[in-house]
């Protein structure tokens, strides 16, 4: 395809002088040193030594898995595209790989970048799943890309003004890139800062490598081994069929591709998960419940239309009213004690006067019905309940407790040693371990299969790494997740409205973040939106409808999600890219 | 942009080449420490090497200890791993030591080798009697290739070749049974120096080098296309970059002489104060657009060119570059004659001589009875009813 002759071939013939010089030695051991000679030229033989370094306990490598960190570091030379289909666990790929080098030192300095949400996720995973500790553009403690050598950091944090020149200013051994495709389009600042930057080993990872058209494909390639598929235009010409936009010359292409991107598909794996049954119960609140309710609701609405400064805290709110009187009560207090808010002081003790009202919380006695269900029918009663506040865990524990039941208690505030030591006590004694949201990550509770989300995040990450804890490989029973709400309330809508649209609880996280990727690339945050929704809706009608336009929002994200999917594997079809040449 | 790396991560396995295990490992430096006088007291994975004060090492002290495996955990021992330094130190220094010699081989030492064309079918090799006639001489050569460009990871490669010193005939049965001699999972056997002189190898090894460069044309093509492509598409981005800088003259230019433009007629119609001001000014404008104006008409000349010497500098920096190097030198002495065999199926039998050498095999074409054509691995003997009769003849009969 292209004139190669134009590069010249120079064979240079090394002298024999020394070997003759050596004719006339004592030759015994002649026929060692041709077994030296012939061990010199051969390959170690490599192996993944920090393998069995590996707390079996937080990872669990499937074979998939361990072949493809082996292909990327010893067949690709440290440079890899890892484009699994969803869900087969790329992100463990890399931690094996990261792992692998730390173990060989060869790992002085590693940048990922992520999409902004799943920062915190990549540094959670690789500390708890691998041992390694990065640090996190958004963690307190971050000063720049010049201070520290191991770092996780959005994408978009990267290539800002404030941070860009320190980034670029470092030789980075390792460069680990997440949801590569955000950087296919070669004019971009994405693509300039990867284009940019200068690293030793490179693992980008996507699903999907082709987002539009073939020439993604070359552009994400191109920035890992540049040359590999000629200019762009070379590309075009020969790989593609211009009047149809397909590919030609496949054969070619997928050699080429196979030095370089490894894509495992779920069909070729042992991957396996058990059942999930989903069940959501909504409940009357009692007439204090709603009227709290509708008080809280109408404070947030009227003071963020007064100060949209305090957007955070007035979520806050808005979600604690449906987790528990209790947690809303402790912000309350709090804000009423702090004098931040003297304007609204009436409207807030007149929230605590309501809080007092209520005798009964409706979903704590609700919550009683399940964890009874599972005593009677599930080994040892185990059953996680989740919750998003503190007020709320140590409420609902006193209840369980007070009814009798064994109850553990998680939350972030514990120590690793203590964290340990409750998995190990929940698993042994069963009962009922209330937990927040600290336990989503890293920890592995597939001696349990029943869980219950008391409140529920308003970002569907959150949601499915809760459900990630039980419901993952290893898991040999059905899993039931129980899901409460109150009627008319905001917790009703999410659930209805979006995630039961979008079929959340049957998604695995890899498809989820697909489908969020793409919604963060328009430029939206899934809470900002729902909040928004919440706070500007005019009457009932309009909030419904707000609701359902989000729905179809997302809908369309999961379609066009699917449809990638489906193409990049009309694409990779028949292409063996993920065995392994010898 | 991907900064150049050291392969850290491996090389090419080649035919020569043997895997470096753990065990491989073991046993080569077992076998070489014994053979340098040394003893070895062995606890689990510990190996408590004593050294002989005569042994001339840098790498052993008197008595060390060697560890095998990479956690060793004190400073105390040498570990014993195929990346271990201790290890690769042992292999140059061994690989160095002897890198010429001779072995022979004996009628019995080879049993005889049945040719591939004879393997896998249906007729019995009743017997195959060898009688020598004449001692040769035959030379083994492993030669290390390397094929390295700026943009793709060195491409390492250890070659066997083995030619007879008189005729200068390629004996790739030779190479096999060498490479299976000198397998470190073998011990290895005697050894004697050379009785060949340097006069005389020479020459053989510039013919065993062009052997090589043949055998390994296919890898340098593909390496080639590779550079190729590579240089295509750092002189395609050097095009583009140039193409914007004139882009950006060209705009500069526009700009220069809407300026002078002005001035020009400033010029004209100011008073004689703002007058040399606006003269000085255009004059300086003019240099300004003159230079600006040189600059542009070279880029777009050599641009019509296709940048003729940036371009020769890309590719001369792609350059692939292939080295050929001699490590190790074998004078192998066999035994050269006749092989009689006798080939039998149910209802016949057929005996044929053909020339042979120990280690070397047969050493003469044997052709199909009906076709005549070579008889190979891929178009065996099928049939011997009327001579040897080849797959092809027989699938056709």
């Amino acid at each position: 395809m292209v004139s190669y002759d134009l590069v010249d071939v120079e064979v240079t013939h090394g002298s024999a002088d020394v070997l003759l010089e050596s004719l006339s030695q004592d030759s015994d051991d002649h026929i060692q040193s041709v077994q030296a000679t012939r061990l010199q030229a051969g390959q170690p033989d490599s192996e993944l030594r920090a393998l069995k370094q590996l707390d079996e306990n937080s990872v669990k490598m499937l074979e998939h898995q361990v072949d493809a960190a082996y292909r990327a570091l010893f067949k690709m030379d440290g440079k890899a595209l890892l484009a699994d289909e969803v869900g087969l666990g790329k992100t463990i790929e890399v931690g094996m790989i990261l792992k692998e080098m730390h173990f060989r030192e060869t790992n002085d300095s590693v940048l990922i970048l992520t999409p902004a949400q799943l920062a915190k996720q990549w540094q959670a995973e690789l500390r708890e799943k691998f041992g390694l500790d990065f640090i996190c553009n958004y963690d307190d403690e971050f000063n720049g890309f010049d201070d520290h050598d191991y770092i996780i950091a959005s994408i978009d944090t990267a290539k800002s003004d404030h941070h860009r020149s320190t980034v670029l200013k470092r030789d980075w051994d390792v460069l680990v890139l997440d949801e590569a495709h955000y950087v296919k389009n070669e004019d971009t600042d994405r693509y300039d800062l990867i284009d940019r930057l200068t690293y030793n080993y490179a693992f980008f990872l996507t699903a999907t490598p082709i987002q539009n058209e073939l020439t993604d494909l070359y552009n994400v390639i191109s920035l890992l081994r540049p040359g590999l598929f000629g200019t762009r235009d070379v590309f075009h010409q020969y790989f593609i069929d211009s009047s149809q936009e397909t590919l030609v010359n496949r054969d070619e292409l997928h050699e080429r591709l196979h030095k370089v991107m490894i894509r495992n598909r779920r069909a070729e794996t042992d991957i396996d998960f058990t059942d999930r049954t989903v069940d959501t119960r909504t409940f009357d609140p009692s007439p204090a419940e709603r009227e709290l309710y509708q008080a809280v609701s109408d404070y947030v609405k009227g003071a963020y239309g007064q100060n949209q400064g305090q957007k955070l805290v007035l979520m806050l709110l808005q979600k604690e009213v449906v987790s528990s009187p209790a947690a809303l009560k402790h912000t309350i207090e709090k804000r009423l004690d702090e004098q931040s808010e003297p304007t609204h002081a009436d409207e807030l003790e007149s929230i605590l006067g309501l809080i007092e009202e209520i005798d009964t919380v409706t979903k704590q006695e609700r919550l009683l019905d399940i964890v009874e269900e599972a005593r009677d029918n599930v080994e040892k009663g185990r059953v996680i309940v989740f919750t998003q506040f503190r007020a709320t865990q140590r409420q609902v524990l006193d209840r369980l407790a007070s009814e009798g039941y064994t109850v553990h208690s998680f939350h972030g505030g514990h120590s690793s040693e203590e964290k340990e030591q409750i998995v190990g006590d929940f698993e042994a004694e069963g009962g009922v371990l209330v937990s927040t949201d600290a336990m989503s990550e890293g920890r592995n509770l597939q001696f349990c299969n029943i869980l219950v989300n008391y409140d529920l995040p308003w970002n569907p990450m959150r949601v499915e790494q809760r459900i990630g804890r039980i419901h993952r490989i290893g898991q040999k029973r059905s899993v039931y997740i129980f899901n409460m709400a109150l009627k008319d309330t905001v917790e009703e809508y999410v659930l209805d409205r979006l995630y039961h649209k979008i079929d959340l609880f049957q998604q695995s996280v890899g498809e989820l973040s697909s489908i969020l990727s793409r919604l963060e690339e328009s430029g939206t945050s899934f809470e900002d939106e729902i909040f928004e929704r919440l706070v500007n809706a005019g009457s009932e009608v309009d909030l419904e409808n707000d609701f359902d336009d989000m729905a179809v929002d997302l809908q369309e994200q999961r379609e066009l999600a699917d449809k990638l999917e489906e193409f990049n594997s009309g694409v990779f079809d028949g292409f063996d890219l993920g065995a392994s040449d010898d | 942009m991907v900064s150049s790396t050291d392969s850290t991560w491996g090389q090419v396995m080649t035919d020569a080449a043997v895997p470096v295990t753990q065990s491989a490992v073991e046993t080569f430096t077992e076998q070489y420490l014994r053979t340098l006088g040394c003893d070895i007291d062995k606890h689990d994975n510990r190996w408590a090497v004593t050294t002989p004060n005569e042994v001339d090492s840098e790498l052993l002290t008197d008595s060390l200890t060697l560890v095998c495996g990479s956690d060793v955990g004190d400073g105390t021992a040498e570990e014993l791993h195929p990346e271990s330094q201790f290890f690769q130190t042992l292999l140059t220094e061994a690989s160095e030591r002897t890198p010429t010699g001779k072995i022979s081989l004996e009628t019995d030492d080879a049993a005889v080798q049945i040719p591939k064309w004879l393997q896998g079918s249906d007729i019995e090799v009743r017997s195959a009697d060898f009688t020598p006639y004449y001692d040769r001489t035959a030379l083994v050569v492993l030669f290390r290739v390397s094929i390295e460009t700026v943009s793709e990871y060195q491409t390492e490669l250890l070659q066997a070749v083995a030619l007879d010193t008189r005729s200068e005939e390629f004996l790739p049965t030779l190479e096999e049974t060498f490479l299976q001699i000198a397998s470190p999972d073998n011990e290895a056997g005697t050894s004697e120096s050379m009785d060949m002189q340097a006069a005389d190898i020479r020459p053989l090894l510039d013919t065993a080098r062009e052997q090589v460069v043949g055998r390994i044309q296919e890898t340098i093509d593909e390496v080639h296309q590779e550079a190729s492509r590579a240089a295509d598409a750092e002189v395609e981005e050097f095009r583009q970059m140039q193409q914007q800088r004139i882009q950006e003259l060209e705009e500069q230019l526009s700009n220069l002489s809407a300026r002078i433009d002005d001035l020009s007629q400033q010029i004209n119609s100011s008073d004689a104060g703002e007058r040399v001001e606006a003269l000085k000014e255009r004059k300086e404008l003019k240099t300004e657009y003159e230079d600006v104006e040189t600059e542009l008409d070279d880029l777009r000349q050599c641009r019509d060119q296709g940048f003729p010497e940036r371009q020769r500098e890309i590719r001369a920096r792609h350059a692939l570059d292939v080295q050929v190097k001699p490590l190790t030198i074998t004078e192998v002495e066999y035994e050269s004659g006749e092989l009689e065999v006798v080939l039998a199926t149910d209802e016949h039998t057929r005996d044929f001589t053909a020339g042979y050498g120990t280690g070397v095999g047969i050493t003469e074409v044997v052709n199909c009875s009906k076709c005549e054509k070579k008889l190979t691995e891929t178009n065996p003997v099928r049939d011997i009813a009327r001579g040897l009769t080849c797959l092809d003849c027989y699938r056709e009969e």
